[in-house]
């Protein structure tokens, strides 16, 4: 294989240290890059950080306020819940699932979505008939009813959402990558190889993929944040983790019954679901904006 | 666009300034759940009934002790152990202003029981509630008899769960109109209904038994507990269902509501797999029973709003024997027991459960977790969990089932018969003891009530002592009602029987 | 785009809807859980009479019996009779539906409306501070998840200051006889405006809640558009000319701007149909998306297959309007 042959354009290592540079510059991005990454480090190290055993109960502090307020205490800080298990250790261990499930989702759907879209785009014919119907059919239903029945058809627990979501997130992936690849599939250096003999597998993994990599990934980080409001969704209506694992949507869910006596409860859960979306989202639009540059405004 | 924003929180501030006025002589019901349909036939869904009752009345209807009385009926007896007799009461009008006849009440019964009775080739959901009717026949004019196939002594306890409705309507509007349209003898007759929404009734002011008190009755729907208690707070709602035990004490001081308590029908226990290891040993499930402190629970997540139970019948119902002593709380027995049972260092069981009760079935487990028996609690559906265990006989998969059983006839053979016979419907333990089998086959066709309440003591006894489910509780029923509402109880039935209830 | 071509492209759904029923029917049929256990609950019931009713819902068929049946009924419009409501599937359906168009309505028009001139303030005044509050505004509005703000809301507005109601479509002693079932229009129609202003009451949590992520996304698209109008050379060009800085806005910029952000709109309806039964359910909505979440879990097939049906054809009709509205609006694009 001779890739000399002609100049394909590989992303250069100067090029994305520049990017890097670039998302660096944007402060707020950084910022949130780095609270994504103290969410990472609060899941992965969650025995460590917890200040209390996030599933011990203890029915005479069920419903505890939270430290600052009367009839609470610094042990724990945000209170406890209605069967007296700390908020706080619950916040922190839960942070496991939405990051478990947010990250395992996309990369499954994201592989799915790129061998998918690749073959669908570059092989055309009735595989690209067959994807592009499948694709359009299961963008007929609306994403929450779709893994919610599937949720009622598998029964609730970690793997089971992480396969409710990625039967329908993988058709976004998918469609770019199709997309992305017919605009690629006629490039000189795509033709080159082919002239030259290359296998399908050779151009769609080593020509065409490398070059669609980069939209595919920034796409990838946006739903990321999607997905894991999807998942505390599924938890919110009762049909996620399995009790007693902490799950920030059913840790709201549990508190809603409680909202007007105990206010705490599904309100710091709620916070937390909302800064990792956030940060991932900001950190997303940043990544965006460094790497490509047809986002630009 | 700074303007547009202002004038946008000027008028959300004058929508809080224009208070809707509510006529003073409505009563609004902040009810848990919607009708399913208005037809009294075509329904297996206890909120529907309740709501259906206020616009219908039944042959026989339960007073506040729970006694079984006439209502349409004028007077009723048992003729023989398979022939009832009722007098139909005369004059009674239907909300079209045509009379009541007992022509109508046989009508309303071969609705249900015969198959394809409802019409259109449909068989009434209901007709499992009416037992072995062999003939419904109208005897000179107003006395209807009732002719059964084989004894069955719970027919005037299953009575008050049918309403009565008219031949010459339901002739008029066919099955599907009966849905959506009513004409009862009830205090109430149908405004309006929006479905999801709100049942609106008015008074009927022919009503047999004296006219009601308020003007009309608006059945709202608000699923949500804490949207409910709100309702109540704010003086929308007078009366809301299924206050939850938490709430109690905001309610009671709000200082314009109160919470109000009734004894209720449905009890509470584990359901073990009986046929798997280790719940054939009797010592693991005495271990089980010993490492649960009920007291604590209902203290702390029921609020103190039950009563803890030793055997399968409420308190409250016939038969029930009271002289059951339970197995106290003492973990350190239950460690023991295990042992002895050969498990040293105790055993890890899965226990499944429906969300509404996962937080006490959550509050259990951590409680017997302390007697060494490390339980995982398992979230299901109903749909789901009702299939896994009530097999009817047929093997299960599973350890143990966190469940309950509603008995609105407060009957022991309604909750007794399907939870403790050999392959009952509800025998989710798979519990098999043939002296229970036939203390509650020959109760079901026993005539003399003393000896009938025995049999049901006895078979209690029994079971309590094989330790054939963990028995738990039965939760109060409590609603939060209007300080302006008077004339009401609640009933433990879960009826509402509006008729009498006013409002100041 | 021609006639053909739009011929073409409705005879293209109609594999896509026969594969979200077929789908959808699959589904739930390898649900476990038994429609029949579910209405038996607790009571005590012979297995004849259990086989019995099975028999009168049609459980008795094999699958492939009740697929056909269901395909075959479905495309001459009959979707059968609910389990749980004992009546027609499309009438339960036709009683819902209105809650739940009137709420993505007024949801939409709430986006419309806040959206368009944030937009349009963020992307003319660039860089402002307006315009960051706006970005990190549409950040917020992207990133909240429904179900917890809609709480947050509920209790503020309706459990703290007592301006809006906690629940439902209407007040408790509000009732209007249904003329189109869009309470908002029949309270007009009825001449009660009282009755239109406890609607409205009602409508606003709600739709706020369910509006929120789509005002969001609009307003990105808004702001995104209107800076490349404004970059155009029409644009400079009308500006040498000394025309006043709002006559450019309104004429030329913003006719020109709004294209993107009216067919994002018309996808976005969409999205705005599936989060509708979270907002529903926090909400106490009557609409759509709570009874198909509480027909899945009891079981209800006919209702839950009708219902998911309808979605899909709305969901993909709506796509469809956004590609019809993008090329008429924009005659550059060809389809």
């Amino acid at each position: 294989m001779s890739d000399a042959a002609v100049t394909r354009p590989t992303p250069s290592q100067s090029l994305l240290l520049r990017n890097l540079a670039v998302f660096a510059e944007n402060r707020l991005a950084a910022g949130s890059a780095i609270l994504v990454l103290i969410f990472v480090a609060l899941a992965l190290f969650a025995p460590l950080i917890a200040p209390q055993d996030p599933n011990a109960t203890d029915l005479f502090r069920r419903l505890q306020p939270p430290a600052w307020q009367a009839g609470g205490d610094w042990a724990h800080v945000l209170g406890c819940d209605a069967l007296g298990r700390d908020i706080l250790s619950r916040i922190i261990y839960g942070s496991r699932v939405s990051m478990l499930v947010g990250a395992t989702v996309v990369f499954i759907a994201t592989s799915i979505g790129i061998l998918a879209g690749l073959a669908a785009g570059y092989l055309g014919g009735w595989v690209d008939t067959i994807i592009s119907r499948t694709v359009d059919i299961l963008l007929g239903f609306p994403y929450l009813i779709f893994a919610i029945g599937l949720m009622a058809m598998m029964g609730a627990g970690l793997g089971n959402i992480i396969l409710a979501l990625v039967y329908k997130e993988w058709v976004i992936p998918c469609r770019v990558v199709r997309a992305e690849t017919l605009a690629t599939r006629e490039q000189e250096y795509v033709e080159a190889a082919r002239a030259l003999g290359a296998s399908n597998r050779h151009i769609m993994l080593r020509e065409i993929l490398p070059n669609i990599l980069s939209p595919v990934i920034v796409v990838s980080t946006i739903r990321m944040a999607n997905v894991i409001i999807l998942e505390a969704s599924l938890s919110f209506l009762g049909l996620g983790v399995q009790p007693p694992t902490a799950s920030w949507g059913a840790m709201v869910a549990d508190g809603r019954a409680f909202i007007m006596q105990a206010w705490w409860v599904s309100t710091f859960p709620g916070l937390a679901i909302l800064l990792l979306v956030l940060a991932l989202n900001v950190a997303s639009q940043g990544l965006r904006d460094a790497f490509d540059p047809r986002f630009h405004e | 666009m700074r303007k547009l924003t202002s004038a946008g929180l000027a008028a959300l501030i004058a929508f809080g300034a224009t208070s809707q006025t509510v006529a003073a002589k409505d009563l609004v019901i902040g009810f848990s759940a919607d009708a399913a349909t208005l037809d009294p036939a075509n329904h297996r869904d206890t909120n529907t009934e309740t709501i259906i009752r206020e616009m219908y009345d039944g042959i026989l209807t339960r007073d506040p002790a729970m006694h079984v009385v006439p209502q349409l009926a004028e007077s009723y007896k048992q003729i023989s152990p398979t022939v009832y007799e009722f007098k139909i009461r005369k004059g009674v009008k239907f909300h079209d202003g045509s009379t009541m006849t007992a022509e109508d009440v046989k009508f309303t019964l071969d609705r249900i029981w015969e198959k394809g009775g409802l019409g259109d080739g449909q068989t009434s959901p209901r007709q499992s509630l009416l037992g072995p009717i062999k003939s419904v026949d109208v005897v000179n004019g107003d006395t209807l008899r009732v002719t059964l196939s084989a004894p069955w002594s719970l027919l005037p306890a299953m009575l008050p769960f049918q309403e009565v409705v008219s031949k010459a309507f339901v002739g008029k509007v066919g099955t599907a109109g009966m849905a959506t349209q009513e004409d009862g003898t009830g205090p109430f007759q149908l405004v309006q209904w929006n479905k999801g929404d709100s049942v609106v009734m008015k008074r009927f002011d022919d009503y047999w038994g004296g006219k009601a008190c308020v003007d009309r009755v608006i059945f709202k729907t608000i699923p949500e507990s804490s949207s409910r208690v709100a309702a109540l707070l704010a003086g929308d709602a007078q009366i809301i269902d299924h206050l939850p035990p938490y709430a109690v004490s905001q309610v009671n001081a709000s200082g314009n509501a109160k919470a109000v308590f009734v004894n209720g029908t449905r009890s509470y226990f584990i359901a073990m797999n009986l046929t798997e290891k280790p719940f054939t040993d009797i010592r693991v499930r005495e271990a089980i029973a010993h490492a649960i402190d009920k007291p604590l629970v209902i203290n702390k997540i029921l609020g103190g709003h039950a009563v803890a139970i030793n055997g399968i019948l409420s308190p409250d119902a016939f038969g029930k024997n009271k002289a059951l002593k339970g197995l106290a709380y003492d973990p350190a027995l239950s460690r023991k027991l295990l042992k002895e049972a050969g498990y040293p260092n105790g055993i890890k069981v899965t226990m499944d459960v429906t969300g509404p009760d996962k937080d006490t079935a959550e509050a259990v487990a951590s409680l017997m977790a302390k007697g060494g028996i490390t339980t995982k609690v398992q979230v299901g559906e109903s749909a789901m969990l009702g299939s896994k265990w009530r097999t009817m006989g047929k093997p299960k998969t599973g350890d143990m089932y966190f469940t309950s059983w509603g008995n609105g006839s407060l009957d022991p053979q309604g909750i007794f018969m399907p939870t403790h016979h050999t392959d009952g419907r509800g025998n989710s333990s798979g519990y098999s003891n043939p002296k229970v089998d036939k203390l509650l086959d020959g109760a079901a066709v026993e005539v003399d009530r003393a000896k009938r309440a025995a049999m049901y003591e006895q078979a209690e006894a029994i079971a309590a002592k094989d330790v054939a489910y963990i028995y738990l509780w039965v939760p109060q029923d409590i609603y939060g009602v209007s300080k302006r509402l008077s004339g009401w109880q609640p009933s433990p039935d879960g009826r509402l029987n509006l008729v009498k209830a006013c409002l100041k | 785009m021609s006639l053909t071509k739009l011929v073409e492209r409705l005879v293209q759904l109609v594999p896509v809807l026969l594969g979200v029923s077929v789908i959808v029917f699959l589904m739930m049929a390898m649900t476990p859980g038994d429609p029949v256990q579910i209405m038996i609950g607790d009571q005590n019931v012979s297995a004849a009479q259990e086989a019995q009713l099975r028999h009168d819902l049609g459980l008795d068929r094999p699958a492939y019996e009740r697929l056909a049946l269901f395909i075959g009924h479905a495309a001459t419009g009959n979707f059968g009779e609910s389990f749980y409501y004992k009546r027609p599937v499309a009438q339960v359906i036709a009683e819902r539906l209105p809650a739940t168009i009137e709420l993505s309505v007024v949801a939409l028009l709430i986006a419309l409306m806040t959206a368009i001139p944030l937009g349009v303030l963020a992307a003319v005044k660039k860089n402002s501070v307006l315009d960051k509050l706006a970005t990190v505004g549409s950040l917020l509005g992207v990133s909240l998840p429904g179900f917890w703000f809609g709480i947050l809301l509920l209790m503020l507005f309706a459990v703290q200051l007592h301006i809006l109601p906690v629940s439902g479509r209407m007040g408790f002693a509000t009732s209007i006889k249904p003329i189109t079932g869009f309470l908002l229009i029949d309270t007009l129609l009825r001449g009660d405006p009282a009755a239109f202003l406890d609607a409205l009451k009602h409508i606003l949590l709600p739709a706020i809640t369910l509006g929120l992520p789509m005002t969001a996304v609009l307003m990105r698209v808004t702001r995104t558009s209107m800076l490349e109008v404004l970059r155009q050379d029409y644009i400079t060009f009308a500006e040498a000319k000394g025309l006043s800085r709002t006559r450019i806005l309104i004429r030329h910029a913003l006719k020109n701007a709004l294209i993107p952000t009216v067919s994002v709109a018309a996808i976005e309806t969409g999205s705005l149909l599936g989060g509708n039964m979270i907002v529903e359910t926090v909400f106490g909505w009557p609409g759509l998306g709570r009874l198909v979440v509480d027909s899945i879990f009891v079981r209800d097939y006919p209702l839950v297959q009708a219902a998911v049906l309808l979605y899909a054809v709305t969901y993909v009709l709506l796509n469809f309007v956004a590609d019809i509205l993008y090329t008429f609006l924009n005659p550059r694009v060809k389809l």
